[in-house]
């Protein structure tokens, strides 16, 4: 009876709840508070100094010496008040984005708000120096606007569906964090320190960036507040609360204006702390479905504020209680926040109802009528746009060769100087080709059977479970060959890609829930990447630069593992493309035509992720080529895969080679990994893409 | 036209073989008259034979390319030039030196244009990168720190060098100018009454809104010289295979009254950011002026030359 009547609550929950009477929601107010005071206790006897709990009680009734005031004064409470302000900054963020868009995934992170201002961060360390606390955020501020006005623009506000609004914000998340990467790598001096604190961590030397930006969380916090009440007017939807006498245009734009700023705050105190703005207002609204009048925004946000502030100071706790590294230095806190918000983010994820109307068949009318000759035609034109992205791969690098001496090498009549430079680049530009190949191979395969022309295997999460895999072996065993690293990899690969199938297998695959558990699984394995590479202060350089996606240094039994792959799988797809080209219709044609839907979509998934560790293990992390390639062969090809396979293998095997070659030439001698080439370029491309087919 | 473009290009590739044949043939005839061929073993235990020392050589760490300096041979390559200078003033690199690239990432092409007769680099770079480079030219793998004997270790290094370059003598005399320096450093101490004195040493710079400390504990070249003038190590916490570990200021509280040092070249938090800082400034090394900052260009993961350095600043900031 109690349950019947609890769920009732439930559904009012989302709702404006004014039948609440306010007592519960404020006792769970008063429960949340009371429980970050008691870990703020605990947290304040934490430090790398022998001052403990006696010592800081001794303090408190003002027996203290001069050494634990000071401990206490510049290092501890500093620390416990960043995760205050950090925690209440997102917590409250969160909850305003999520209910700007109606959408329970919205948050600093999944809207690339946080990458956004740590890329201002990073980018102003390098080209301005010597910032003021405030000028930091101001800056941090800009670069989150800027992605978050991104992400917003192209899904329309959230208006176009979760799917579309989550893949924005992670793409562009992908494209500030490719480039925040490129700073890191080119200028590791003026960046040093900021790769550790791009993980997010509460450390604090002195109160001044607390002064500083506390007071406007606070600010932010207040005025929150005062939109409480057109906030819960606004869930009742645009036009019920226009009615009812909110500027709907006005009320929205301010509070992600308002998010924004508070995420902003948060990054300039901490850095980016992973999760903690999804999974806080994620915990207040279940717990809103139990207690009345938890719903209505005067509770929870600042219920969600202080659930965040749990989440954070919790986090911290642990990394400093059992997360040591391995020579004495801390692990950033945002690792532990990420580890556990990002299975949270899948668990959302899963329970999603795909009813989204952002799902479109990646089919193209574009090109659909083009003739058998106008295909071979474009075919040959890949073909030889291929060929010349090798030559040129072969002459361009630190040292500029002419198309004479690749003429002579290929006729054995160059010299040993040059035969010497084409000989240690063929490796470099044969595995860009092939893995080029496999990942547009890959993607084509998986944008078919997710029947989403946004999907690729680094967005459901393969890519991030080869990387796990292929990392954790460099860290156990730092002499592995590229033979065992593909098969780790595969393995890595394989499980994430079963992980996300099986979760977003709800009697029935829903491609937008396949997408959206994907992109948590992504999040996921990249948090632990991260703690992989800090525990391993030596192998980081080495990982970071594998990470980015290099070719650097391989040599050509690097490439025997995709060429494998590749041999194997190649025919498999191409016998397979009528299938493919059902199952990017519905669901109902292929059972129709007596094609065995559940096999062939596993079939073809599974060689995708075949496909995708294997060029992993080849050349590392390189993004956006999945994506990119198909989506550029079906705007000239049409949609059928007959056509749409070859064609996206060759645009694949250019862009990855021109993408390497410009890498290794631009800065010569230094270099830039083909992986953050491939993210410069292709995010854009995405984020273009995603613009043009906003609903 | 495209055919005048390709003649060009082949005639230029003609030329360029041509003119790379003529330098190699320069460099055996000039060269080989200094000595005879050597044999050196290097860390991995591979046997290294060259018809001649060798002087045309790249270096790929910054310990190896001071080493190549002090034993009187300008490197043809250094890795990360323009760092180089910053970081090491012990030594100083010709404007001939070329710079081909990161220290982890070196271009290939630009080392195979300088067609150097030797390569070396450190032991934990990756093995696909060696044989990249021994394609090259042979390649002496040096070790880059040993926890219990950097000296020791710092001495290996150069021996190996200098055989490869065919000046043992010069070698011999850098190891023998170290030694004496730090006798004489040993005796100033002794002399000021500074014999049982502890010291910590720091790298420090700023990490978003907190000062991240390196300290260089046991195990570090620093420590082990500032061990053998007979001071003591107050930093006893867990360090890395370099004798190095990063942590914050609070952790300064368990130095005690100590000789504090630091290196900060660039980002100076030592003294910009931590003196305005309550828990600094109640440091008894801070309140009793036994801060000192070691000259920005001590690189204290050098060879001989740059150890003499550290050694002379140590024994200059506990005598002051």
């Amino acid at each position: 009876m109690t349950m019947v009547e609890t769920s009732t609550v439930a559904r009012a929950g989302h709702e404006p709840a004014r039948e609440g009477s306010g007592w519960s929601a404020a006792a769970v107010l008063l429960a949340a508070l009371g429980l970050v005071a008691a870990i703020a206790a605990v947290h304040v006897t934490q430090g790398t100094s022998t001052v403990n709990a006696p010592d800081l009680l001794r303090l408190l009734v003002g027996r203290g010496d001069d050494e634990t005031e000071a401990v206490f004064v510049a290092s501890r409470l500093p620390r416990m008040l960043a995760g205050l302000v950090v925690g209440f900054a997102l917590g409250v963020a969160g909850t305003l984005l999520q209910s700007m868009t109606r959408n329970s995934l919205a948050a600093p992170d999944t809207l690339g708000v946080n990458d956004g201002a740590y890329l201002a961060v990073v980018a102003s360390a390098v080209f301005i120096g010597g910032l003021s606390p405030l000028q930091s955020a101001g800056i941090a501020m800009l670069g989150g606007l800027l992605a978050a006005g991104l992400a917003m623009a192209v899904s329309a506000g959230g208006a176009s569906g979760t799917t579309r609004l989550i893949l924005a914000g992670s793409a562009t998340a992908m494209a500030m964090l490719a480039l925040t990467n490129t700073l890191l790598l080119m200028k590791p001096e003026e960046t040093l320190g900021l790769y550790a604190w791009g993980r997010g961590t509460l450390a604090q030397t002195g109160l001044e960036r607390i002064a500083y930006l506390g007071p406007i969380v606070a600010v932010g916090l207040v005025l929150a507040m005062f939109m409480a009440r057109r906030l819960d007017l606004l869930a009742l939807g645009d036009d019920g609360a226009a009615v009812l006498g909110v500027h709907v245009r006005l009320t929205r734009a301010t509070a992600v204006v308002l998010a924004v700023l508070l995420a902003a705050a948060a990054v300039t105190v901490a850095g980016p702390l992973a999760f903690v703005g999804l999974c806080a207002p994620a915990i207040v609204r279940l717990l809103s479905r139990r207690v009345g009048g938890l719903g209505a925004h005067v509770w929870l946000l600042p219920v969600s504020g202080a659930v965040a502030c749990v989440v954070v100071l919790a986090s911290d706790l642990v990394v400093r209680a059992f997360l040591t590294g391995p020579y004495g230095s801390e692990m950033p806190t945002g690792v532990v926040t990420a580890i556990f918000g990002a299975p949270f983010l899948i668990w959302l994820a899963a329970r999603h109802r795909g009813s989204s109307p952002a799902r479109s068949s990646p089919s193209s009318r574009k090109g659909a009528l083009l003739g058998r000759l106008g295909f071979a035609v474009i075919l040959t034109i890949a073909g030889l746009v291929t060929l010349a992205s090798m030559a040129v791969g072969m002459l361009l690098g630190d040292t500029t060769l002419l198309f004479g001496d690749l003429t002579n090498w290929l006729t054995g009549q160059s010299g040993p100087a040059i035969t010497f430079l084409l000989d240690s680049r063929l490796p470099r530009v044969l595995l860009g080709v092939l893995a080029g190949i496999a990942l547009a191979v890959a993607g084509t395969t998986v944008q078919a059977v997710c029947r989403n022309p946004l999907a690729e295997p680094g967005i459901i999460g393969v890519t991030a479970g080869a990387s796990v895999g292929a990392v954790g072996l460099l860290v156990v065993v730092p002499s592995a060959g590229v033979g065992m690293m593909a098969g780790v990899a595969g393995l890595g690969a394989f499980l994430a890609f079963a992980a996300v199938y099986g979760l977003a297998w709800r009697g029935g695959l829903d491609s937008d829930r396949l997408v959206l558990v994907g992109v948590g699984m992504g999040f996921l394995g990249a948090s632990i990447t991260a703690v992989l590479v800090l525990e391993d202060t030596i192998l980081s350089a080495q990982a970071m630069t594998w990470l980015s996606g290099s070719t650097y240094a391989r040599g050509l039994t690097d490439a025997i593992p995709v060429a494998v792959a590749l041999v194997l799988l190649l025919p498999v797809l191409a016998f397979a493309t009528r299938e493919l080209d059902l199952l990017s219709l519905d669901d109902d044609t292929p059972r129709v035509l007596g094609v065995p839907l559940e096999r062939v979509r596993l079939v073809a998934l599974a060689g995708a992720a075949a496909l995708t560790a294997t060029a992993v293990a080849a050349v590392g992390v390189i993004a956006f080529v999945g994506l990119v390639a198909p989506h550029a062969a079906r705007a000239l090809v049409g949609g059928r895969h007959v056509r749409v396979l070859p064609l996206a293998a060759l645009l694949g095997a250019s862009l990855v080679c021109l993408a390497d070659t410009i890498g290794r030439t631009i800065i010569a001698p230094d270099q830039l990994p083909a992986g953050l080439m491939t993210a410069l370029i292709g995010a854009p491309y995405f984020v273009w893409l995603l613009w043009r087919t906003r609903v | 036209m495209r055919t005048t473009r390709a003649a060009t290009a082949a005639l230029i590739g003609l030329v360029a073989l041509t003119a790379c044949g003529s330098s190699e043939d320069d460099s055996e005839g000039s060269e080989s008259g200094s000595g005879g061929p050597v044999t050196v073993t290097d860390s991995r235990g591979e046997e290294i034979q060259l018809d001649a020392p060798a002087d045309q050589v790249v270096a790929l760490e910054w310990s190896e390319a001071e080493d190549l300096v002090a034993l009187g041979v300008m490197p043809a390559g250094v890795a990360q030039v323009e760092d180089f200078k910053t970081w090491v003033n012990t030594v100083s690199l010709d404007d001939s030196v070329t710079d081909v690239g990161l220290r982890s990432e070196p271009s290939i092409d630009a080392i195979a244009g300088l067609q150097p007769d030797l390569i070396i680099t450190e032991a934990d770079r990756s093995r696909s990168q060696i044989d990249d480079l021994e394609e090259i030219a042979p390649v002496l793998v040096t070790e880059g720190s040993d926890h219990r004997d950097n000296i020791g270790q710092m001495q290996t290094n150069l021996e190996m060098i200098a055989t490869a370059v065919g000046e043992e003598d010069t070698a011999d005399q850098l190891m023998a100018d170290l030694d004496a320096t730090i006798a004489e450093g040993r005796e100033a101490i002794e002399a000021a009454g500074m014999a049982d004195a502890t010291f910590a040493a720091a790298h420090g710079w700023s990490e978003g809104g907190s000062v991240a400390i390196r300290m260089f504990g046991e195990g570090s070249l620093l420590s082990d010289l500032a061990e053998e003038l007979g001071l003591s190590n107050a930093w006893t916490g867990k360090v890395d295979e370099w004798g190095l570990t990063t942590t914050d200021v609070e952790a300064m509280t368990q130095l005690g009254d100590t000789y504090f040092l630091y290196i900060a070249p660039e980002d100076n938090v030592f003294a910009e950011a931590l003196p305005d800082n309550p828990i600094w400034q109640g440091l008894p090394f801070v309140e009793n002026g036994k801060v000192h900052e070691l000259d920005g260009g001590t690189w204290a993961f050098g060879g001989p030359k740059s150890s003499q350095q550290v050694v002379d600043e140590i024994v200059g900031a506990v005598t002051s």
